[in-house]
């Protein structure tokens, strides 16, 4: 319980701020349009725009309350229509502190409360002192935990409950040599790569393709046309290396896990600081990744998927960057024992051999525009575009050979391969449903894909495993409903319950 | 691998597919209607015998989708619901099998649309946290029914926890 409070004054920059980011390109064409010939005129624009922002920042910083009373978390917001916005504490399921720059550059924090099913970002208090911010969580945490039934209602020791609350039972931290690593290796290329490639392509507009060729004409005096390509090739992929490395580097410096009581508390970043917190009973899966580049060093990154949360990543979230295989399993077994489940076995169920060749026809399919669009652009050289069915082929035979998909207790382990291997561990009573597929062709080879859906962020997540035995597919499939579903254990269907028919339901279809 | 589902979707689904799939072919015939028009009013450099050729085609497969699709799609439906387990199968030439345990489900709804209320019929939406299924074409009171026995099951399998 406490009095309506507001943020700290420094909201007001965030928020003027906020309003630039979220509007940018609007902006961009005022600016175009005010602007004009006149470079004064264009200075009064930028001038008048940024004190209209700013006074806006501080009437709704102004506007803006919030307070924590009858176990909900009460926020009052909005300049012209008044927004109340009331989370009721069993709805809060994560709490996020984080600091900007700008935060930063005060000792501040903004803290980010997220609930099930709702991406609505209304529920940020974006300015607050470290201490606040505690105090806050504290006293959401103590009601969620309450509402949670996980404590005994009615007579829970308040400073008891806090000192469990913030010490941590262990903790897990990125080491430099493994962070340069997990920069260095990092498949953050693809998005630098189109980074650079669109970069590349807005220099046309801004220097005159002369000028470009007098330039580089002077600078590399014996270039043909095909060492340019080669060279302007190599340069967008360097420096999409490098950005793909600088920005991994920046997410994931500092990297560190600490395990709680009951949840899990995830802090990286260089310049913007998140701290991410997970309760345990949130998670609904975990993902053992294997890169290209990583797989033969021997490393691998782990994944959580929860419900409830996230947004850029799809929802997941990466639990460990870098992670020696080995070290894997002792990982898991302190972080998340759950989880800690042999990932190979010999009760394997892969594929069989005569799935092979559907494996190998797909990748086969998937090379053939790109073989086609080399052939198109180097017609005299056409042939030897067909280089590029070998790794294609043999990825899709690495794809065959690392599709399998087992059962332990209580967990199913499914392993698949596009371009990274990806191992995901699921627990029976997580999983929301599972499909089977089959087209015509996998109906002659008596082939089916499995999938599996859990939950995760807003949508679900699933994991496909392509072209198993009809009747391992169909085992697996049915798998879930086997035994007790429920975390809490305890076979609650006897046997004979399968053969009940009498509450099954017996629609007649009479038209 | 058990037998396919029990139930099938109520026999008026194909009427009413047919009608819905009529009207999204309507749609499709306003692209050679457009070239017409452009070509028609505007400066005419489109051949009229290339805007018959795309319309004639255009007919044979609208004819082929509304005779045989719905049909076909009837056919392969088939769902089963009992108190542990909703059981899907669909798909014209993939087919798909859905099993979605009665405990995961968070809500069940029924949806109509014009055309099939003319034809007396509703689906069934069922959600879980991470996906969403649905029963087309069902008979109203079937769907009603399905609806509230499975929303009761769900239930029942929630508190037995």
């Amino acid at each position: 319980m406490s009095e309506p409070q507001r943020q700290h004054p420094v909201a007001a920059l965030t928020k003027a701020l906020d309003v630039i980011r979220g509007n940018f390109i609007t902006i961009l064409i005022l600016l175009f349009i005010g602007g004009g010939d006149e470079d004064i005129l264009l200075a009064y624009w930028i001038l008048g725009m940024a004190v209209i922002l700013l006074v806006w920042g501080v009437v709704s910083w102004y506007r803006f309350s919030f307070q924590v009373a009858e176990g909900e978390l009460r926020i009052e917001q909005g300049v012209f229509v008044r927004k109340k916005l009331y989370l009721t504490s069993d709805r809060i399921q994560v709490i996020d502190i984080s600091a900007g720059v700008i935060q930063r550059l005060f000792g501040l924090v903004a803290v980010e409360i997220k609930t099930a099913g709702s991406s609505s970002k209304e529920a940020k208090i974006s300015a607050l002192t470290r201490q606040e911010a505690e105090t806050l969580k504290a006293q959401l945490r103590r009601v969620i935990n309450q509402a949670e039934g996980a404590e005994p209602r009615g007579r829970e020791g308040e400073a008891g409950e806090r000192i469990e609350e913030t010490e941590p039972r262990k903790s897990y931290a990125i080491a430099p040599r493994d962070l340069l690593i997990a920069a260095t290796t990092s498949g953050r290329m693809g998005v630098a790569l189109s980074l650079v490639g669109a970069g590349f392509s807005q220099i046309d507009q801004v220097v005159s393709d002369e000028r470009m060729v007098r330039f580089i004409e002077n600078n590399i005096p014996q270039s043909t046309s095909a060492s340019l390509i080669v060279l302007s090739i190599t340069a967008v992929l360097v420096i999409s290396w490098v950005f793909s490395f600088l920005s991994a580097l920046i997410a994931y410096y500092d990297f560190k896990v600490e395990v709680r009581e009951k949840e899990l508390v995830i802090s990286q970043g260089l310049f913007e600081r998140t701290q991410l917190t997970v309760p345990f009973n949130r998670i609904q899966a975990v993902q053992i990744k294997e890169e290209l580049m990583r797989q033969p060093f021997g490393y691998a990154s782990l994944v959580i998927e929860s419900a409830g949360y996230g947004e850029s990543e799809g929802n997941s979230t990466t639990l460990f960057p870098l992670i020696k295989r080995e070290k894997m399993y002792d990982f898991l077994e302190e972080v998340l024992p759950e989880y800690n489940v042999a990932i190979e076995g010999e009760d394997d169920h892969a594929p069989p051999l005569r799935a092979l060749r559907r494996y190998l026809l797909r990748m086969l399919w998937w090379s053939l525009p790109f073989i086609l669009i080399f052939w198109a652009i180097f017609p005299s050289y056409g042939l030897y575009g067909l280089v590029l069915l070998v790794p294609a082929l043999l990825l899709g035979y690495q794809q065959y050979r690392d599709a399998a998909i087992r059962t332990e207790d209580h967990t199913i382990v499914l392993r698949a391969r596009l371009l990274s291997k990806r191992t995901a561990i699921v627990k029976k009573y997580r999983m929301q449903a599972t499909t089977l597929k089959q087209n015509p062709f996998q109906s002659r080879l008596q082939l089916r894909d499995f999938t599996l859906h859990v939950a995760s962020g807003n949508q679900g997540r699933s994991f496909t495993v392509r072209d198993l035995d009809e009747g391992d597919a169909g085992r697996f499939w049915a798998w879930m409903l086997h035994e007790p579903l429920s975390a809490s254990g305890g076979k609650k269907r006897s046997p004979g319950d399968n053969g009940n028919d009498a509450e099954s339901l017996s629609f007649s279809e009479d038209t | 691998m058990r037998t396919s589902p029990k139930h099938k979707l109520s026999k008026s689904a194909i009427k009413a597919w047919r009608i819905s799939t009529l009207i999204f072919m309507l749609f499709l015939f306003l692209v050679p209607l457009t070239l017409w028009m452009y070509s028609y009013f505007g400066d005419g450099q489109l051949s009229l015998w290339l805007i018959i050729a795309i319309t004639v085609l255009l007919v044979v497969v609208a004819a082929l989708v509304i005779l045989f699709v719905p049909e076909v799609r009837w056919q392969r439906w088939s769902y089963q619901v009992d108190k542990h387990e909703v059981d899907l199968q669909s798909g014209i030439f993939i087919i798909t099998r859905t099993l979605v345990p009665i405990k995961r489900v968070q809500h069940v709804d029924t949806r109509q649309g014009p055309i099939l209320r003319s034809y007396g019929l509703a689906d069934v939406t069922i959600s879980t946290a991470a996906t969403t299924h649905r029963i087309p074409a069902l008979n109203e009171e079937t769907a009603e029914q399905m609806r509230d026995q499975i929303s009761k099951f769900a239930r029942l399998a929630k508190e037995d926890v």
